[in-house]
């Protein structure tokens, strides 16, 4: 379980102070999926970096299954999202020296497994998100959609609870982001809890649960 | 372990001409601290095992002398001669008058370094590697040779406009001499034989105007005596000149000694000097992977995003340098070894002076350490900024 209490961001600029967050409280069981819908600027993606560990909030606490994240070192945090989170980006943020196998291979190295046991897993998620036929291809040889179903392999690597989208779809065109959503909603169906974050209102239709932000703050639908 | 190296070797191969420069800058580095090392040994084991050879061989200087360093304090006389021959121990003992002089040849004047010497002692103090050049009709100098000279290889050949030849006639300090044989080329330690002029003691005297000795070389039974026989020698001196440390006596032994002590303080300025090139190239390792942290700065906050620990950032940048710098400094070795023998090669060409490039294993070994560990400090500072960049920030970074 997720649970985000009196989160609040300001971003300073210079002297100017901006908050992205204010006041937030949020709590996410286990197995949901949630949208998390809002115009460009509203602080859906601050409030996505503060749920998934890769940025701290400035008042407020984020506790996941019961632990306050604020508590973690960096080590810990990067554990976090290690073994917990798996993410997914809009721009799937591939490492482009290496190819598919090697890239959803990464997680599971720097969780120390070895790497037959890597190697092994890796083809099996890439099967799982429909390449079998490009396991050894690089980034740059791959579609926008094809990179976003490595990038969705990447984020199963080491088998977490949590998967956060941030606009997984937005760089791909509709029909392969129907096809994505149709594995996001798969994992969903297998337990996972899901959170997306989108400004499209036909994702954002497949998600039980949806929350709109506006200026920093959060209005349940 | 063998992972990460996989994953670096993957970054550099992204970048390969700017890798190729950082590693060319390594190289160059090693390879002058190996080959200046190489060529400074090769040197010192050519001089000494001279020395060695001659180890038999015992020098006395009226004066205080030290290699590279010598007062004059007077003259011997066959006095000291005499006491020096009866030493036990002593197999023989050769007197040398040496002064610079005035000569003379076909109107050209020039300063010579001539030196008086019974004919039957040059052998006592050159070796018998001092030959009369074959088929140029020359002979060595005997007793009754009266105002004749023997010439060293470059008097022969360099000093004058023409080139002298057996049976010339040259003046010195006023006196006509004919030549009557000329030398082989010796160079290296025995190179003041190529410029001095031989004559007999007899004929020296008339020169100088005196039966002063300037060198006694003493030839002994036994190299195990030789500092025994040594401090005897200068003892017996000085009694007969009523003077304290008036005679140096000089072994080989200590002459290495000596020798050896000049040549490490020469070889540790040289490697000073070519290390100065070591720490352009940790400069240019620093400069390369500053440029490659900030590039990938974006994939670092990927890498942080999907659960790298800030050790494993650090250790994958470090891991890069350690591999340029390590590849940089088997190329060293390889173009070290090289310019040891282009630099033997050089000095032989250009001085005659034959110094064998000698290449021990543990200065490769050593060469290669220090490229590592310069590669892998001045990746630190690099891969310590990256591994400390902040996961979301980075990943908005394009």
């Amino acid at each position: 379980m997720i649970r985000a209490e009196h989160l609040s961001k300001v971003y300073r600029m210079g002297k100017i102070e901006v908050p992205a967050l204010r006041d937030v409280n949020l709590e996410i069981q286990d197995g949901e999926f949630l949208a998390i819908v809002g115009s460009s600027g509203s602080g859906k993606s601050t409030l996505l970096n503060m749920l998934g560990c890769l940025d701290k909030p400035t008042s407020g606490a984020v506790f996941i299954d019961g632990v306050d994240t604020a508590s973690l070192s960096e080590n810990e945090l990067a554990g976090i999202r290690r073994e917990k989170i798996g993410f997914i980006f809009q721009q799937f943020n591939l490492i482009h020296s290496l190819n598919a196998v090697e890239n959803v291979s990464l997680p599971m190295f720097f969780a120390g497994v070895s790497s037959e046991t890597r190697t092994k897993r890796a083809a099996e998620l890439l099967i799982k998100v429909g390449l079998r036929e490009r396991m050894h291809h690089k980034p740059a040889e791959l579609s926008g959609g094809q990179q976003q179903r490595v990038a969705i392999a990447r984020a199963l690597s080491n088998n977490p609870e949590i998967i956060i989208g941030d606009e997984p779809t937005g760089n791909v065109d509709s029909e392969t982001g129907d096809a994505i959503m149709g594995i996001l909603k798969e994992l969903n169906h297998e337990g996972r809890t899901l959170i997306v974050v989108t400004h499209d209102a036909e994702i954002a239709a497949h998600a039980p649960r949806v929350i709109r932000m506006k200026d920093g703050r959060l209005h349940e639908e | 372990m063998k992972d990460m190296i996989l994953l670096a070797y993957r970054d550099i191969k992204e970048r390969k001409t700017r890798t190729a420069l950082t590693l060319l800058g390594i190289a160059v580095g090693i390879a002058a601290v190996i080959a200046l090392i190489s060529v400074g040994y090769g040197f010192r084991q050519s001089v000494t095992s001279e020395l060695v050879e001659m180890g038999d061989l015992i020098m006395v200087l009226p004066g205080e002398a030290s290699w590279g360093e010598y007062m004059e304090l007077g003259r011997f006389n066959d006095r000291d001669l005499k006491d020096v021959e009866r030493i036990s121990g002593v197999k023989e003992a050769a007197a040398m008058a040496s002064r610079t002089e005035e000569v003379e040849y076909r109107g050209e004047r020039k300063m010579a370094n001539v030196i008086g010497v019974e004919p039957q002692d040059i052998d006592v103090i050159f070796g018998d590697i001092v030959n009369t050049e074959e088929g140029k009709g020359g002979r060595g100098l005997r007793d009754n040779d009266h105002r004749a000279c023997q010439i060293g290889y470059s008097i022969a050949n360099d000093y004058f406009d023409e080139e002298i030849r057996v049976n010339d006639r040259l003046n010195i300090g006023g006196k006509k001499f004919r030549v009557v044989g000329i030398l082989e080329e010796q160079g290296g330690f025995k190179a003041g034989v190529d410029s001095g002029i031989f004559v007999t003691r007899r004929d020296a005297k008339s020169i100088l105007g005196n039966d002063d000795i300037s060198e006694i070389w003493v030839k002994i039974r036994n190299i195990a005596e030789a500092e025994g026989i040594a401090d005897e020698i200068e003892e017996r001196i000085d009694e007969n000149h009523k003077l304290d440390d008036f005679a140096s006596a000089m072994t080989m032994g200590s002459a290495i000694e000596q020798l050896n002590t000049v040549f490490g303080l020469l070889q540790a300025v040289l490697v000073a000097i070519a290390s100065i090139s070591l720490i352009v190239a940790s400069m240019g390792i620093i400069n390369t992977m500053l440029m490659s942290v900030m590039e990938r700065t974006h994939e670092i906050g990927v890498m942080k995003a999907i659960g790298a620990k800030n050790r494993n950032v650090l250790s994958l940048f470090l891991v890069e340098a350690g591999l340029v710098s390590a590849a940089g400094g088997v190329l060293g070795c390889v173009l070290g070894v090289i310019g040891a023998y282009v630099i033997s090669m050089g000095i032989s060409a250009q001085f005659g002076m034959n110094i064998p490039a000698m290449v021990q294993p543990e200065v490769m070994l050593g060469g290669l350490g220090v490229a590592v560990l310069v590669g892998i400090l001045s990746g630190l500072y690099p891969a310590g900024k990256a591994s400390k960049m902040s996961p979301v920030e980075a990943v908005r970074y394009e």
